[in-house]
């Protein structure tokens, strides 16, 4: 007992005592110990932004698997994100295959092989460089996810990577074959894909049951649904978790934190259960703007469409991590719904929200990157003005924190959730927030719409 | 153009399972609908058979199975970590 409170009691002193050397750093910089400090608040800052990607990334693509098992009614929509999560979850578990170098697809501040930082930046930069990058993901995604856009989430990352790249170390910096070939040019082949692939679904689907009692064509049709929507959930926790493991993984070797070959012995527990966690949770709160915009807004969706929308999804996410081209989950699954209701005779299609999209998508790379490249430049400006590098990260980690916060505030005042997600589609203003809960906040506040 | 041999390659196979798959589950469908009798949607009467019943499930199954080795295919790199079974020997490693 006497020994237990003589150690506690110790704990405090210690940590008095580095915080005083870290005082100490900020008004005389150059210590070593001091910056060693400062680099520990700046990873943990880092790992709690990472981890706050991968929580957007999980509700933005909540709607992937589960919009139109939603729409359809074959899931209740507590129950469909319930079951997204679930396996967003376990998915995430399942993945051993680490993306240690997720950004030398786009960046060259890492090594291939080894993960490690390449000679020539130093741990302080490349931290900047991935935090910058994460900002600009994170904000982009709450901007679309806003507006009720299903924007790519490894686009939004990898645009607020190459915005920080470039801002640090220029064009050289920047692995433009890889953005064409891993970024580009699947961009533009998955939606494509998807929809020819999801509309000669549809259509063979409506064909070949066109005699069916269609209470039960319904009736059969949702469960395939349910099988097919919980195969992209699952192959969406493989797949994205992954890539916010990598981050904090390159990270970790950068401070020094992880060395050894990650590949070989994989990452610590933490690491990968934290990622789970943080996508799980993520995906169960259910960003309900995108759900409601790929299952209203795009196409009145039936069970059979559902069912061969997720079909198509499913098998060309797999298909093309086979091929070794891993394709956008978002990009995929709107292209698959849009599809899904050009391939059924008669169904309409609301092109307008299709435009939307498209040009969202267009711009999600430059949008991210600008975010990520005022991100670094702010911190590098406040890091040589004071000589702290705490001060630069910290100060776009407020930034980050703040912004998201009247971002959510906004979403707040028209809320859209699992109680009015299937309310009926306004097509005379093709937003996302339906036309009563639009009404309201109009009433109490005349300025305010979304 | 590598690019574009993967991009055709993902198109052939996703229409394969993409749009074969749901074709199957659909005629899957057909076939029980039908093997359990009664009305049609065009309004035509039929009696109960119980071989396309059989037939039905039969799709079904087929269809389960595609699932399943697609779930087996999502987890086979954590199979073979823990196991060391590899259950598509015949396809490239990632």
């Amino acid at each position: 007992m006497g020994e237990h409170l003589a150690r506690s009691d110790e704990v405090p002193a210690r940590h008095a005592l580095s915080h005083a050397r870290l005082v100490r750093q900020i008004v005389s910089p150059g210590r070593r110990i001091s910056a060693v400090s400062a680099e520990l608040i700046i990873l943990v800052l880092l790992i709690a932004t990472a981890l706050a990607f991968d929580f957007t990334n999980g509700f933005h693509d909540t709607g992937n698997a589960m919009a139109t098992s939603i729409a359809t009614g074959a899931l209740k929509p507590k129950t469909a994100v319930l079951l997204a999560g679930v396996l967003n979850l376990v998915g995430a578990f399942l993945s051993v295959e680490v993306a240690v170098t997720v950004t030398t697809s786009v960046l060259k501040v890492q090594d291939s092989k080894t993960g490690a930082l390449i000679p020539g930046i130093d741990a302080s930069t490349g931290l900047t460089i991935i935090f910058a990058g994460l900002i600009g993901g994170i904000l982009w995604n709450l901007l679309t996810w806003l507006f009720g856009i299903p924007s790519s989430s490894s686009h939004a990352l990898f645009g607020g990577l190459i915005g920080a790249g470039l801002a640090a170390l220029g064009l050289a910096g920047v692995n433009w074959s890889g953005v064409s070939s891993k970024v580009l040019i699947p961009a533009i082949a998955a939606p494509v894909i998807a929809c020819l692939v999801a509309a000669g679904g549809t259509w063979l689907v409506y064909r070949i049951t066109r005699n069916v009692v269609e209470s039960r064509r319904r009736e059969g049709f949702r469960w395939g649904q349910i099988a097919t929507a919980s195969l992209v959930a699952l192959s969406h926790g493989t797949n994205d978790a992954q890539k916010t493991m990598g981050v904090i993984a390159l990270a970790l070797i950068t401070t020094g934190h992880l060395t050894g070959d990650v590949k070989e012995n994989g990452l610590p527990f933490w690491i990968i259960f934290s990622c789970a966690v943080a996508i799980g949770l993520g995906t169960y709160l259910g960003g309900w703007r995108v759900i409601r915009t790929l299952g209203k807004g795009l196409v009145e969706i039936d069970s059979p469409q559902g069912f061969a929308a997720e079909a198509s999804s499913a098998a060309i996410i797999l298909s093309s991590s086979a091929a070794g081209m891993a394709l956008s989950t978002t990009h995929v699954a709107t292209g698959s719904i849009l599809g899904s209701g050009v391939g059924k005779p008669g169904a309409q299609v609301r092109w307008a929200v299709a435009g939307r999209m498209a040009v969202a998508w267009l711009i999600t790379l430059p949008a991210a990157g600008l975010v990520g490249a005022l991100s670094y430049w702010l911190s590098d400006a406040v890091k040589s003005l004071t000589n702290s590098p705490l001060a630069g990260d910290g100060l776009i980690f407020l930034v980050l924190v703040g912004l998201s916060f009247y971002m959510w505030w906004r979403a707040q005042q028209q809320k859209v959730d699992s109680t009015n997600v299937n309310a009926d589609w306004d097509s005379s203003t093709n937003s996302v927030v339906p036309a009563d809960v639009r009404e309201a906040a109009k009433e109490s506040k005349p300025t305010a719409s979304v | 153009m590598t690019y574009f041999e993967s991009i055709f390659k993902v198109l052939v196979v996703g229409l394969i399972l993409g749009a074969g798959l749901p074709a199957v589950f659909a005629s899957g469908l057909v076939a029980y609908s039908n093997g359990a009798g009664g009305q049609h949607a065009d309004g035509t009467v039929v009696a109960p058979n119980p071989m396309l019943k059989y037939l039905g499930v039969a799709l079904f199954v087929f269809v389960g199975w595609v699932i399943l080795t697609a779930v087996l295919w999502i987890t086979r790199t954590t199979i073979i970590h823990h196991t060391g079974i590899d259950l598509f020997p015949f396809m490239p490693k990632k």
